[in-house]
């Protein structure tokens, strides 16, 4: 007998035996050997039972060892699920055991459906430059795209953002330091808190300040309200003793103070005991322009890992604003000194900035006219005479002129074209109480601007039945939000009157499809900011803008300024070319608004600016108004917003 | 199989995928996210080049046993935040499915715009947001849990998406060698 083992056709081994028969029946012979007993004991056979099959060998007896794998790990912060609204649409999902179904939530749309189309865009985080390890790259490489996590899954949006606004977001949400400076009106805020809100979710920050205009506090609470409503947060405002109590308080993820309080805190508190923030976001951030300032001191100081500045108008004078955001967020060390090349590139890195034209495309229009008025009578006389005497006295003052002289008589004649101080009569508040009546007849609503809160008020007895309502800085904070409400809600509140300096920023005001410009600031980017309250997200109508200008009066020749300003301004910031640096009117050209001479006949030449004050336009200097600036506004000043 | 008392909040989703390096090498990833897509953990290998006696002894057996049960297994083993669901595209890392205990599923190659809502899904597959999921053959119980998974993704959410990042971040890593 013996064994084999054979292949099968399934490569299985199958042992196999073969068998061969042996007779039993053995021969035997006998002879005398004297052994006789033993052959009668009969024949013993013993069966034993053995394994036919003994363990086949060929199987190899080597095992495997390869060389373990290696592998390398990223963690990433586990967030709760935020606690959602009642009124969530997540409540149509609920199913009866309170789990969500989220397929019935979220119904599958039609491939090719125009709403399946915006779906499939996918906004992804780009991985930052200063993102420098392995683990950090992934960080970012690994996020999902923007729109998976704001589009109606995990954190609710109230409304769709913007493809551009997206990539706002992703931008942000990467960028230790950011200076977002979209156009006003393209949703900066919304940008600032949804970033906000995803950096929260992930772990990556848990205490952010954000900083802003006092007036524009309310407006902050109510978009964080909007757009994150899981989000706790708290102004920082009241007595010293609460305000020292909200400045420790834990467990608040956002904090918002105006730049007045954040000034009088950090110098009440000191900077050793100021608490640090992971994000300190400046909105408005040109309130920081000016390098020596203790706003721009305060901010600097507030210790942090994340900066971002938020402005439609990084530059309103000169370039040394544009540095000074920068110093703010990081990207260049304090009181350095940058040439345009440098900027150019800084820029690059780290300032987003679109403009509507550019990204908007569905924005109505905003057509905007100049609408030139001949003085009436009495205007005319008023002006002539002041512009005359002034020129004189001007003249006679020689070559001790200062701007300030000048700049005083340029006030005077705007208010006279604004309307005659001694018979009220006004060719502009004609004009406007004419084109309200058809905006007052057809339902609308137009939104008017000043510098002066005087002629707001005035403006405001003779309008009368149109519902005027007045925000101005002479408004106290509590009622402003108020005021807005009822502009907003009262269909019988047809016209709102405005001073530039508080309601040039960060409103929202779509309600308006008209604005006016009843005389003219300094700057066109105030301008511009001004207008964009009624003319920006959420607009449906076009908006009517129609700026005021008395012919062959100073306003013409600021106006012819202006626009030169104008376009100026948008060769710099649309070019990123900054080699330009003055926006507001300066010196020589407010003197140029005038022909001022001295001398005598044939002696009489122009008079220019001193050198000093030509110069002095350029870091923003002090002292040059004549009065309070939020009133008048200065050609040299931002407008204050308080 | 899926728990079917898992909390629908932690529901996670494994998504795995795996690059082939020009000189041989291969890298795998596995990223685990909660049901909304967003990461909660990461694992990758490190390159690693079949040998010559892998070569021999696995023949046309290697990508499943390299993909699947050498590096899929390996990285399941590190992970501190174990899925509800593996998904994959990929036939040999599929193969894991036979090593572990987790269900898997591979993404359908179909693209997404052949699909629509009224489509229904062929048997062992199942719709899961926008793209159709079908099963391991051997293992025909994780269907089940492709039913269970159905209901927690919402139906907007691509499947396919989360497993592009995976690869972006093998290719970084690769990069980085």
């Amino acid at each position: 007998m013996r064994h084999l083992i054979e292949h099968t056709s399934d490569n299985t081994l199958t042992p196999q035996v073969q068998t061969h028969s042996l007779p039993l029946h053995l021969s035997v012979s006998l002879f005398n050997s004297g052994l006789g007993a033993g052959i009668t004991r009969p024949l013993r056979l013993d069966v034993t039972a053995g394994s036919l099959v003994p363990p086949p060998r060929l199987l190899p007896a080597w095992q495997p060892n390869w060389e373990s794998v290696k592998t390398i790990g990223v963690q990433f912060l586990d967030v709760a699920e935020p606690a959602r609204s009642q009124t969530h649409d997540f409540a149509t999902g609920q199913t009866p055991n309170g789990r969500v179904d989220m397929a019935s939530v979220f119904e599958p749309t039609l491939p090719h459906s125009p709403r399946t189309e915006s779906k499939t865009h996918r906004t992804r985080v780009d991985v930052p430059n200063n993102a420098l390890s392995i683990a950090d790259r992934l960080f970012y490489l690994l996020q999902p795209p923007i729109e998976t996590l704001l589009s109606g899954q995990e954190l609710v949006m109230p409304f769709e953002p913007f493809p551009f606004q997206y990539h706002g977001i992703a931008w942000l949400f990467s960028q230790s330091s950011a200076l977002l400076a979209d156009e006003m009106g393209l949703g900066k805020t919304m940008q600032a808190i949804s970033a906000v809100r995803l950096l929260l979710r992930a772990g990556q920050i848990r205490t952010v300040l954000l900083v802003c205009p006092k007036p524009l506090i309310t407006n902050w609470q109510r978009e964080l309200a909007m757009w994150s409503e899981e989000i706790p947060v708290v102004a920082i405002e009241g007595p010293s003793q609460r305000r020292r109590m909200l400045w420790e308080m834990p467990n608040m993820p956002v904090k918002i103070v105006n730049y007045e309080v954040l000034v009088r805190d950090s110098e009440m508190i000191g900077e050793d005991d100021f608490p640090a923030f992971d994000l300190v976001i400046l909105d408005e951030a040109q309130r920081i322009k000016n390098r020596e300032s203790r706003t721009n001191h305060a901010a600097r100081s507030l210790v942090r890992k994340r900066s971002w500045a938020l402005t439609g108008t990084p530059i309103e004078n000169n370039h040394s604003e544009f540095v000074s955001l920068l110093e703010f967020i990081g990207a260049v060390p304090d009181h350095s000194a940058n040439d345009i090349r440098q900027l150019n590139r800084l820029a690059r890195d780290f300032v987003l900035r679109r403009t509507k034209d550019r990204v908007l495309k569905d924005l109505p229009p905003r057509l905007d006219r100049d609408e030139l008025l001949d003085l009436n009578p009495a205007q005319q006389l008023a002006y002539c005479t002041a512009e005359r005497d002034g020129i004189v006295q001007l003249g006679e003052m020689g070559e001790m002129i200062t701007i300030q002289h000048v700049f005083e008589l340029v006030l005077r004649l705007k208010q006279i074209c604004n309307f005659d101080p001694l018979t009220g009569q006004s060719c502009k508040l004609d004009r406007l109480g004419a084109e309200m009546e058809e905006i007052a007849e057809s339902g609308g609503k137009a939104i008017l601007f000043s510098q002066w809160t005087r002629s707001l008020d005035w403006m405001r007895e003779r309008l009368e039945r149109f519902g005027p309502l007045i925000y101005h800085g002479g408004i106290p904070s509590a009622r402003r939000d108020d005021v807005l409400k009822r502009f907003h809600d009262d269909p019988n509140s047809h016209l709102l009157l405005m001073s530039y300096g508080v309601g040039a920023v960060g409103l929202n005001l779509q309600v308006a499809g008209y604005v006016f410009l009843y005389d003219r600031w300094w700057n066109p980017a105030i301008e511009d900011q001004a207008i964009n309250r009624a003319h920006r997200i959420g607009q449906k109508n076009p908006v009517f803008v129609t700026k005021f200008i008395c012919r062959g009066t100073i306003e013409e020749r600021i106006d012819l300024v202006l626009q030169q300003k104008r376009e100026l301004f948008q060769a710099i910031l649309g070019d990123t070319d900054l080699s330009n640096s003055s926006l507001s009117l300066d010196a020589r050209e407010i003197f140029g608004l005038f022909d001022l001479r001295t001398g005598h006949g044939d002696q009489l030449r122009s008079i220019q600016p001193p050198e000093q004050l030509d110069n002095s336009h350029k870091p923003s200097p002090t002292g040059l108004t004549t009065r309070n600036s939020q009133e008048t506004g200065s050609p040299h000043k931002s407008p204050k917003t308080t | 199989m899926t728990d079917p008392a898992v909390d629908n909040c932690t529901f996670r989703i494994g998504f795995l995928a795996a690059l082939e390096a020009d000189d041989g090498a291969y890298v795998a990833g596995l990223l685990v996210t909660n049901r909304y897509g967003r990461p909660l953990e990461f694992q990758c290998t490190s390159p690693v080049r079949p040998t010559r006696a892998q070569e021999l002894l696995y023949g046309q057996t290697l990508r499943p046993f390299l993909l699947g049960e050498s590096m899929g297994r390996a990285l399941l083993e590190r992970l501190g935040t174990p899925p509800d669901l593996l998904v994959t595209d990929n036939d040999a890392i599929l193969d894991l499915r036979n090593h572990i205990a987790i269900p898997m599923a591979r993404v359908d190659n179909q693209s997404e715009t052949t699909l629509t809502n009224t489509t229904a899904p062929p048997l062992g597959r199942v719709r899961m947001g926008r793209r159709i999921l079908s099963i391991h053959t051997a293992h025909e119980d994780d269907i089940q849990a492709l039913h269970h998974g159905a209901t927690q993704v919402a139906a907007e959410t691509d499947l396919q998406e989360p497993l592009e990042r995976v690869r972006e971040a093998l290719a970084e890593t690769l990069e980085g060698q």
